[in-house]
C-alpha cells in the first residue's frame, strides 16, 4: 500500500468513525482531535439535510419518533453513501426499510416506491399498513397525534408508473 | 443529467457563457476518480461550449466509497503525479482550460514535501491549468489553522488564476466554515482586491452561495450584494 493509499484509507475510516487508528503518527494525531469531530459534523448535517428534502414524510414521521438524528449518523457510518442525492435518498429508504418498526416500515417503503417510480421505473409496487396510510400522511403533514394500528386490518397500497398519480387509494384487506 | 437542468442551461445560452465547477470528480483520489462525473461532464460538454471548467483540489472518494465531504490532499510528490496526470487526461479529453479550486483545511496540515503555494505552483508550472482563487477559503484557513494568507500570496505564482471566488460563511463551535450561506464580510472583499490587483489574468469573480441559502438571503439581498461586491473590487 502506498503512503497516499494509506493516508486516504485512514481518513475514510476516520470519518466513518470505524476500527481503531492506525500506527501512523498523523492519523492518531487526527483521531482525538476536535478538527475531526467537526468534519463528521458537517458530513452528516449534508446528509441530513439532503435526506429531509428528498424523505419528506420519511424524515418527518423519523423526527416525530425521536430517532432522525441517530439513525442518519448510523446510517452514514456503516454504509457507502452515494454523492448523487436521488441515490442517497433510495438508498436510505431501502436501508431503512429493514427496520422492525411497523410504521417506518411502511412510510419508508411508501417513500422509496414513490421515488423510483417518479425515476422512471417500470416496476409495480404494493406496500402494506397495518393502520390507514391517508390518516398517517395527515398526521405527519399538519403534526397531529399518529394513528394507532387496527389490529385485524391491512391496507394494500398500489405505486406504479402508469397509475394517473403514481399511487391509488388504499385498499383494506380482511 | 437531468433533462430539466439542461433545458435550463440551454435557454440561457447563447446569451450568457457557460462555465462549469464541479465537486464530485475526486480529482486526487489514490486509485479511482469518480467515473460517474466524468460522464456527466461528456454529457455537458456534448451540447455546451463550455469555456472553460474547473474542480475542488481534494478528494471525496477512497477506493469506491464517498467520504461524505471534502478533504484537502497531502502536499506530496505522489500526489503531485497523480494530479498533473488527470489534469493532463481532462485537458486532452475536452479541450478547454482547466482551472483547479483549493479547498479548505479544518484538519491539521498532513505531512508534506510542498508548502500549500508550492504545491499549487508545482501544479500549474508542469500542466498549464489555471488556478481558482477563493477568498473566503484563505479566511477560514487563516481562522482555523492560523494560516499565513500574505505569506501564501507572495509564494504563489498568481498568473494561472483566472477565477476569483468570494462568499460568506458562519462561525461554528469556533471553526469557520465554507457553509456559503452568508452577504460577503468586509474582510473578504479587501482580500479580494488585493487578489484582483494581483492577479493579471484573473477573468471573472464568482459569489458563492448555496442554493439552500436562497430563502434567507432573499433574492434583494443577493442583487445588492453582487452590486456590492462589484464596487468594492472596482473602486
Amino acid at each position: 500500500m502506498t503512503q497516499l493509499e494509506a493516508h486516504q484509507r485512514g481518513l475514510l475510516d476516520l470519518i466513518k468513525s470505524r476500527g481503531d487508528p492506525s500506527d501512523d503518527p498523523y492519523l492518531r494525531r487526527v483521531a482525538g482531535s476536535r478538527e475531526l469531530a467537526m468534519m463528521r459534523e458537517i458530513a452528516v448535517w449534508w446528509r441530513a439535510l439532503q435526506l429531509e428534502t428528498q424523505c419528506y414524510f420519511t424524515s418527518r414521521l423519523l423526527k416525530r419518533l425521536g430517532c432522525f438524528d441517530e439513525l442518519i449518523v448510523t446510517y452514514f457510518n456503516r454504509n457507502a453513501t452515494s454523492p448523487f442525492v436521488e441515490e442517497l435518498s433510495r438508498d436510505f429508504l431501502a436501508w431503512l426499510c429493514s427496520q422492525q418498526d411497523p410504521l417506518i416500515h411502511a412510510v419508508s417503503q411508501f417513500e422509496h416506491a414513490f421515488l423510483e417510480a417518479r425515476a422512471g421505473s417500470e416496476e409495480a409496487f404494493e406496500v402494506l399498513w397495518d393502520r390507514h396510510p391517508d390518516l398517517v400522511f395527515r398526521a405527519l403533514e399538519d403534526g397531529g397525534n399518529l394513528p394507532v394500528p387496527e389490529p385485524g386490518h391491512v391496507y394494500r397500497m398500489r405505486i406504479d408508473r402508469g397509475l394517473p398519480r403514481m399511487v391509488d387509494s388504499a385498499l383494506p384487506v380482511h | 443529467m437531468r433533462r430539466e437542468v439542461l433545458e435550463e442551461y440551454a435557454s440561457l445560452t447563447p446569451q450568457v457563457t457557460l462555465i462549469a465547477h464541479g465537486v464530485g470528480l475526486s480529482i486526487g483520489s489514490f486509485n479511482d476518480w469518480e467515473e460517474s462525473y466524468l460522464r456527466l461532464l461528456d454529457e455537458l460538454f456534448a451540447r455546451f461550449d463550455l469555456e472553460w471548467h474547473s474542480e475542488h483540489l481534494g478528494f471525496t472518494v477512497v477506493a469506491g466509497e464517498n467520504t461524505g465531504t471534502m478533504f484537502p490532499l497531502p502536499h506530496t510528490e505522489e500526489e503531485l503525479d497523480l494530479v498533473c496526470e488527470r489534469v493532463r487526461i481532462l485537458q486532452e479529453r475536452y479541450r478547454v482550460p482547466f482551472l483547479l479550486d483549493h479547498v479548505i483545511h479544518l484538519l491539521p496540515e498532513a505531512p508534506a514535501q510542498f508548502t500549500p503555494a508550492g504545491f499549487l505552483n508545482a501544479i500549474t508550472s508542469r500542466t498549464g491549468c489555471g488556478l481558482i482563487l477563493d477568498a473566503y477559503n484563505l479566511e477560514c484557513d487563516a481562522y482555523n489553522q492560523r494560516f499565513d494568507i500574505p505569506a501564501f500570496l507572495d509564494e504563489l505564482d498568481l498568473a494561472p488564476v483566472r477565477e476569483l471566488h468570494i462568499a460568506g460563511g458562519v462561525r461554528h463551535d469556533g471553526f469557520q466554515l465554507d457553509i456559503h450561506s452568508r452577504p460577503t464580510c468586509d474582510s473578504t472583499l479587501a482580500l479580494a482586491r488585493d487578489i484582483v490587483v494581483r492577479s493579471p489574468g484573473l477573468r471573472i469573480v464568482t459569489y458563492e452561495f448555496l442554493k439552500e441559502a436562497i430563502p434567507s438571503l432573499g433574492h434583494d439581498r443577493i442583487c445588492s450584494e453582487l452590486t456590492r461586491i462589484r464596487q468594492a473590487i472596482l473602486q
